[in-house]
């Protein structure tokens, strides 16, 4: 469902072209879990950016769900965004003096059909990521662990496709990390497609299989599962 | 619906930061207000023009004796209009009327022990013709007044006022410097003269009694007031009349004329002339006002939107479109704009009335607010459009990694 075919990405600042992404080819099929594995500053972000329709490649395919991504407009790529897409960063991303329940429903905002529904499954989520007693609480009154899981039930309030995740345990403490890759493995088991991009080995262990990125293209793959 | 949405997001956020919204509707309501309270002045002004050229007479033009500048009727001693000056105007095609009067000011008048001051003017009885004004009670000075040099007179309200107390005059005497007047009539109210003296501070007696009894004037005449057909010709008319006079005089075309004369149309030159400057100066400062409100808000927004970089970033990322961000950012500027337009209208209407209790002319109508509404709404579009192009335009990816 995700093609990557000799995707590059380059930046131009003042008369410097930096080549981040030089050719990165690889497929991510549905319901399956995977890990991008690379080492800081290695255009990880960047990869992430392109995936999620953040910003358009340099040159190469890009094919979601069948679709070309590099013809679309803006305004159709933010749909892919709101409709297909749930992110999970790692900074958590939460709207400040929010609640999490609103923070859940953030997306529902710019959906073109809002559920009649929307609160109770935003609280569903929250219940099931653990947050059931939390749901009016604001980010700061929340720990980091807590807060990346309304990140997570953000993420699944439309029903994306796919999840993508931006090193989800960077900014946790190793018991928390636990916790959320723990929920990124149910919601593998019920059927998910997510990608994981990280530098943290024991993150990507969890996957079905990593994708090993060196020098702005892939190294290698591994199939663990 | 998605726009309500949106809205909403806009109104949240406003609630959000209220200084910073504070700050936004302090200086649009400055602006506002400024400009409501510049509205009800320059509409109380213009109404207050309007009454005084209304009180003139549309079709009236007034002639005095004596030449110059001087502005205001003719004192008995500078008299020199004839009878055959008032019958040749009287036969210039587009007079409907003319009437002659005497004008002396600051006649001394006693009643029992009470004493003013007033202005005594000798009149025929088409008098009330040219003015459109007569007795509201009691009788007018009729023809046969004039013919038998009666010393009768008709006393205006201010005069009831001061002189009998608000009682009845009618029946009673009155002394002017020393001649006894009986009074038969009490005037109609009329207001401010276009030079901005008392009507109503005045006794009415016949031309003739004036001329020979009173005022020591029997040949000339000292004013006299034309009605003409059509408004609209009146200044024909006054060229004609002009004409009439010089040469009725006399006059050399090297010579200034030896009369005065008023016309509507002079009259509101007068009075606009005088606040004219007023008026260009306060619609400066009006208009000014708002705009540096409006400044303030793009100042404002502008920072917002660099400090929300990251939210619009992660707004982007779960799919607003760019319409989206514009439609939010540009929501909250009209938002504001608009609540500190309502709170600025009140507030002007306020210090308007402050003003009119100290007796200004003011005037508050429906214009006011249009104008504050419309032009309040207009701010928030105009200085919030770039403030939230802005935000739309960020890149979504450097948005929401910035810090």
């Amino acid at each position: 469902m995700i093609e990557f075919n000799d995707i590059t990405k380059s930046f131009v600042s003042g008369t410097v072209r930096t080549d981040v992404l030089k050719g990165v080819t690889f497929k991510v099929n549905k319901g399956e879990f995977a890990a991008i594995m690379a080492p800081s500053g290695t255009g990880k972000t960047t990869l992430l950016n392109v995936l999620g329709c953040l910003m358009k490649a340099s040159s190469g395919s890009y094919l979601f769900e069948g679709q070309d991504i590099e013809t679309l407009n803006d305004d159709q790529l933010s749909e892919i965004r709101n409709k297909k897409i749930g992110f999970v960063f790692q900074t958590f991303n939460l709207l400040e003096r929010t609640s999490a329940l609103d923070n859940v429903l953030l997306p529902l905002v710019y959906a073109d059909v809002y559920p009649g529904d929307a609160e109770k499954k935003a609280s569903r989520f929250l219940e099931s990521v653990g947050l059931k007693e939390r749901i009016n609480y604001k980010p700061s009154e929340l720990s980091g662990g807590q807060q990346q899981r309304v990140a997570i039930a953000r993420a699944l309030i439309n029903d994306p496709a796919v999840i993508f995740a931006d090193e989800p345990t960077g900014n946790l403490d190793s018991a928390s990390a636990k916790e959320i890759i723990e929920i990124f493995k149910s919601l593998h088991s019920q059927g998910r497609t997510i990608i994981v991009v990280t530098h943290d080995i024991n993150v990507a262990r969890s996957s079905d299989r990593i994708i090993y990125l060196k020098d702005g293209k892939v190294e290698k793959e591994e199939v663990l599962r | 619906m998605k726009i309500m949405r949106i809205a909403g997001v806009s109104v949240n956020t406003i609630f959000k930061h209220k200084m910073r919204a504070f700050l936004i509707i302090l200086a649009i309501v400055v602006g506002i207000a400024t400009l409501t309270v510049v509205v009800a002045l320059t509409q109380g002004m213009n109404k207050k023009i309007m009454e005084r050229i209304q009180n003139f007479g549309p079709d009236a033009i007034v002639i005095h004796s004596g030449g110059g500048k001087v502005r205001g009727p003719s004192t008995v001693s500078e008299a020199n209009l004839t009878k055959k000056d008032i019958s040749d105007i009287e036969n210039i095609d587009g007079v409907k009327l003319i009437t002659s009067f005497h004008i002396a000011s600051g006649m001394p008048v006693k009643y029992g022990s009470k004493f003013i001051s007033c202005g005594v003017w000798g009149v025929e009885p088409n008098w009330k013709d040219a003015w459109r004004t007569g007795a509201s009670r009691g009788e007018f000075i009729t023809d046969a007044d004039n013919e038998h040099l009666s010393k009768v007179c008709v006393v205006g309200q201010t005069v009831v006022k001061d002189l009998f107390g608000g009682t009845n005059p009618i029946g009673e005497s009155v002394l002017i410097e020393n001649v006894s007047f009986h009074v038969v009539g009490v005037l109609e109210k009329r207001g401010q003269s276009p030079a901005g003296e008392d009507f109503d501070n005045r006794i009415l007696i016949p031309l003739a009694t004036a001329s020979r009894r009173l005022m020591n004037q029997p040949l000339y005449i000292g004013n006299a007031r034309v009605i003409v057909y059509t408004p609209s010709r009146i200044e024909t008319v006054a060229k004609n009349i002009k004409e009439v006079l010089r040469e009725n005089h006399h006059l050399a075309a090297t010579e200034e004329d030896d009369f005065r004369m008023r016309t509507p149309v002079e009259i509101a030159e007068m009075v606009e002339s005088a606040s004219k400057t007023l008026k260009l100066f306060l619609w400066l400062v009006a208009l000014i006002s708002p705009l540096v409100g409006g400044i303030v808000l793009m100042n404002i927004m502008l920072m917002a939107v660099s400090e929300r970089k990251k939210e619009i970033g992660l707004r982007r990322a779960v799919g607003a479109k760019k319409k989206h961000i514009i439609f939010q950012f540009l929501a909250e500027s009209i938002m504001l704009t608009f609540s500190g337009g309502v709170i600025g209208v009140g507030t002007g209407i306020v210090i308007a009335f402050l003003i009119k209790l100290s007796g200004k002319p003011i005037s508050i109508t429906w214009q006011s607010f249009a104008v504050a509404f419309v032009f309040s709404t207009l701010i928030g579009l105009f200085f919030g459009i770039y403030p939230a192009k802005k935000a739309a335009a960020l890149d979504p990816a450097t948005a929401l990694s910035s810090k």
